[in-house]
């Protein structure tokens, strides 16, 4: 039984398997290297997205996310076995915090929705780049 | 190496040579448009510009926007979440010069970000006999305003690629001085 929070970690079997921005200096793996320093970052332009898939089907109640200047923020997410099939899951506007990190508790409107892919879709900014330190999924 | 990517808002008057800049600058010098053709909608040209001495690179989107105000309600709504912003206007045509304001206060009231690198370009400067608006005028517009001023001749290649160099460089430079910031939130 995987403990809560770790579903969206490499050391838990998720990976990365898209993301539209690649500075290599800050790749989306950091998203979910569980190491709070570092960060992946949007390289210009919006929306953006990433696509976390997890080592397998699991029931998902709370998504936690660290971020800075992201403003409207979709996830959505797929029980298929390939990463397709997105359903909407949740949609939110994150407030504007200037210098800090933004933590932002996502419920899903379904408690309890089984997920195999998430998907995070970064519809606008509050600047031109926004980072994102990590992800976690609770059961 | 990484590459950036921006939409850059190419905007003035209709006829100052928006696009004759745009294809020029696209096709590095061997795409004059020797006649005109009025753009009434959204073209979208991409180039790749690498920064000096790094191994760096940024997708340039122009979208090169039509002048007249015929078409300002349909191509405005694609301007949202600009990178940066070139404004021209015609060195023999006070009126272009004085819509800047205009087209300025337009394209920043589409970005949620404090910052907006543009740059102001003056072009025709090979008609100089015809030149109507000073340099030193246009000059002190853009330094007023927070944007780099640029002389071009579109018909003579002469420092049609300067402009978005310069929005290429202070796009990658705002990258820089943003991800250091990410670096010091943790």
């Amino acid at each position: 039984m995987t403990k809560a929070g770790d579903l969206c970690l490499s050391a838990a079997g998720a990976r990365v398997i898209l993301a539209t921005s690649s500075d290599e200096r800050h790749p989306a793996e950091h998203i979910m290297d569980g190491n709070p320093e570092t960060f992946w970052t949007t390289t210009g332009m919006f929306p953006q997205e990433f696509i976390i898939s997890l080592s397998g089907v699991f029931k998902i109640n709370k998504i936690t996310i660290h971020s800075s200047l992201v403003k409207n923020l979709r996830i959505e997410t797929s029980i298929s076995k390939e990463p397709v099939n997105f359903e909407p899951c949740t949609e939110k506007v994150l407030i504007f915090v200037y210098l800090l990190i933004y933590i932002c508790f996502l419920l899903p409107q379904l408690s309890g929705i089984q997920a195999a892919h998430l998907r995070f879709v970064i519809l606008s900014a509050y600047d031109h780049f926004v980072a994102v330190y990590s992800v976690s999924g609770d059961t | 190496m990484g590459k950036l990517t921006a939409k850059c808002i190419v905007a003035g008057d209709s006829s100052v040579g928006k696009s004759t800049l745009v294809q020029l600058f696209s096709s590095n010098g061997s795409h004059f448009l020797k006649n005109y053709s009025m753009t009434t909608g959204i073209d979208v040209v991409m180039k790749t510009v690498q920064i000096p001495d790094t191994g760096d690179s940024i997708e340039l989107f122009l979208c090169d926007s039509p002048g007249k105000a015929v078409f300002s309600d349909m191509t405005e709504m694609q301007w949202d979440q600009p990178g940066c912003f070139c404004l021209v206007f015609d060195v023999t045509n006070e009126a272009s010069f004085s819509s800047c304001t205009k087209w300025l206060q337009k394209v920043r009231s589409k970005t949620s970000s404090a910052q907006l690198p543009a740059v102001l370009v003056g072009n025709k400067t090979d008609l100089s006999d015809r030149r109507a608006v000073d340099k030193l005028e246009a000059q002190e517009w853009a330094v007023r305003h927070g944007l780099v001023y640029f002389e071009t001749s579109a018909k003579d290649l002469e420092n049609y690629e300067l402009p978005f160099q310069s929005l290429a460089k202070s796009f990658y430079h705002m990258y820089q001085e943003r991800v250091e910031n990410f670096k010091s939130l943790v």
